[in-house]
């Protein structure tokens, strides 16, 4: 006789209780699923689903702290996702970071089911590689927008940076290194893609390492032919390269 | 263009004017210097036909001297000024014409009666440029007050647009998204509650129609509106939601825009309540000091969030309202504290009744100011 197959551990996180309320209705009719947390916020989302490792989570766009895709940015392991907002405009942002669908409220029975039947279809098939959480996040900007803060995991905290306190960014083989407010914090993610998600009118890759916040450049020295050193502010001292020089002397 | 040169109609009306004034001109001085009527008509007829151009001339002094700015003294001196010179060339012109018609054609009267005529050509001069002036500057006024009642519909136009855009940008979808679900969460459980709620969401829907149909009202309606608001919100958010209100009855009765706060409170409940997890008190507080309305809405904020996307559209409508109904008398300011955002709202304390003339005084106020 075989196994009675193992029920869909879900999580539901939303910060309105009536929103929490009524997919647990709903999703007690669904059979072989099995709510397991509800969080409020952000941060408890990324604390629920690390400890509880979850197969499904409902997630909220618009929430205290961290919004939705900002959770799922931080987790190493993401689980399946079904957003459930009022929001339409996050939609095609939804399906580039891999939700399995995207539910508008208010919620429609029918609706919910469908959303977990893709669910069901998801976790059947073979797992495909998931791809890089962050990368998820960085694909999912809009055209034309930038990245506001940076996120970065330390242990069970995370440290929320708004992009205008950062100073310089080192690439330190797969992570790199993030140098704000005289402090660095080292975040799994390749150097190319955060500068790209950063405004190029701000944020300047100065060498295949560094990319640097022009706001705290001092000056340019000259060492050597083609080869420059920028100082900072705060007196730090870092390579130009020829290529980043360029795009320096564009900027300005 | 002089404005009775324009048209074939003014042209006609204005000459045959003169062909009565000649008439008459013509009369007079064959009365004082009897002679036959055709050498009277010789005389005056060209003569005539010259002063009605010279006349027209009174256009352009009376623009360089309008009445509005121009004194009384200087405005005399300019009217007598000018007319004791058309008419002196006038008499100049006359006593030639009538010297080459004695020397020429011999005909008409002899020294003492050409004398006579030009005498009467130096008086009726005068009087006929005065004349002149005086209706020129009838036309003038009549046209800068049209002008201006043009101008006072134009932005009375553009100020019923901008409201326009205004509550069309305040209407949120994603609120009434919201609290359907909040309904059909309720149903399930809760049915009373749900039908609370269904009731609290026609009322605010009702109300808000009917106040954004109007042109003003009072602040207490603006208020119980925002706490039909509040209060569906607080079925959202729980007790994450507190409200604090501390209003004058002078200001309730005090006459706003409709639907002025309405966004703020919204802003309010968004970055004060719904992006802190412990939630938040929005504050409303509003008195009259001294003929002033000030209107302020307090919200705690999280100062790690960054500038989320729309903020600010719903405050850069309330300035441009505000600005639209008089920029001088209104203001907005905004207090953003570590941990607190408060936006201050300044406007006349006007009773109800009496806004919709002091709007129109304003909007005629701002037109002077700008076409200045």
């Amino acid at each position: 006789m075989a196994a009675e197959p193992r029920a869909i551990r879900t999580v539901i996180v939303d910060d309105e209780a009536p929103a929490r309320a009524l997919l647990r209705q709903y999703l007690g009719a669904e059979p072989g699923l099995e709510v397991v947390g509800e969080c409020t916020n952000g941060f408890e989302a990324l604390k629920q689903i690390g400890d509880l490792s979850p197969d499904l989570v409902l997630l909220d766009v618009q929430m205290p702290k961290l919004d939705g895709f900002e959770v799922l940015e931080l987790l190493e392991k993401p689980p399946a996702v079904v957003f459930v907002t009022a929001y339409d405009e996050y939609a095609l942002k939804a399906f580039e970071v891999h939700a399995v669908d995207y539910v508008l409220k208010p919620i429609g029975r029918e609706r919910l089911a469908e959303a977990i039947r893709h669910v069901r279809e998801r976790l059947a098939a073979p797992k495909a590689e998931a791809p890089r959480a962050a990368s998820l996040a960085t694909a999912a900007r809009a055209p034309g927008r930038f990245i506001e803060r940076v996120l970065v995991k330390d242990g069970v905290n995370v440290h929320v940076i708004p992009v205008e306190r950062l100073d310089w960014i080192e690439a330190q083989d797969d992570y790199v290194s993030i140098h704000a407010e005289g402090k660095s914090h080292l975040k799994p993610q390749p150097i190319a893609e955060i500068a790209e998600g950063l405004d190029p009118a701000r944020f300047v890759r100065i060498h295949r390492s560094y990319v640097l916040n022009v706001e705290r450049l001092a000056r340019l020295e000259l060492y050597a032919k083609d080869s420059r050193m920028a100082i900072l502010k705060d007196g730090k001292q870092l390579p130009v390269s020829r290529a980043g020089y360029a795009r320096l002397k564009e900027m300005m | 263009m002089h404005p009775l040169l324009m048209g074939r109609l003014r042209q006609a009306l204005y000459f045959a004017g003169w062909i009565g004034i000649g008439a008459l001109l013509a009369a007079v001085l064959g009365a004082l210097t009897p002679r036959p009527i055709g050498q009277t008509v010789l005389f005056i007829a060209p003569l005539a036909l010259f002063y009605a151009f010279a006349c027209l001339s009174a256009w352009w002094v009376c623009r360089a001297n309008p009445l509005a700015t121009t004194s009384p003294e200087r405005l005399l001196a300019v009217i007598a000024g000018a007319s004791v010179q058309a008419a002196a060339m006038w008499v100049a012109l006359g006593a030639l014409w009538a010297i080459a018609l004695q020397e020429v054609a011999h005909v008409g009267p002899d020294r003492i009666g050409i004398l006579r005529d030009v005498g009467v050509l130096g008086i009726a001069g005068v009087v006929l440029y005065a004349q002149s002036m005086a209706g020129h500057y009838f036309l003038l006024s009549i046209e800068a007050a049209r002008t201006a009642e043009r101008r006072i519909l134009q932005s009375q136009v553009a100020a019923r647009e901008a409201e326009l855009r205004a509550l069309r940008a305040q209407l949120n979808p994603h609120f009434l998204f919201n609290s359907l679900n909040s309904i059909s969460a309720l149903a399930g459980g809760e049915p009373e509650a749900a039908r609370r709620m269904c009731q609290l969401l026609g009322d605010f829907l009702r109300t808000s129609l009917s106040l954004g149909a109007r042109e003003s009202v009072s602040f207490g309606e603006e208020l119980s509106l925002a706490e039909r608001y509040l209060a569906i919100e607080q079925v959202r958010f729980g007790p994450r939601l507190a409200f604090e209100k501390h209003v004058d009855p002078e200001a309730e009765h005090c006459a706003v825009p409709p639907l002025l706060i309405q966004p703020l409170i919204e802003n309010a409940v968004k970055h004060g309540v719904a992006d802190r997890v412990e939630g938040g008190t929005v504050r409303v507080e509003a008195h009259v000091r001294q003929g002033v309305l000030e209107i302020s809405i307090e919200n705690p904020r999280d100062p790690a969030a960054p500038p989320r996307r729309g903020h600010g559209l719903g405050l850069a409508n309330v300035k441009q309202r505000l600005n639209t109904l008089d920029p001088e008398t209104t203001r907005v300011d905004v207090l953003r504290e570590n941990d607190s955002f408060r936006v201050r709202l300044t406007l006349p304390a006007i009773g109800n009744g009496e806004a919709t003339a002091v709007r129109a005084a304003a909007i005629e106020r701002n037109q002077d100011d700008h076409g200045r």
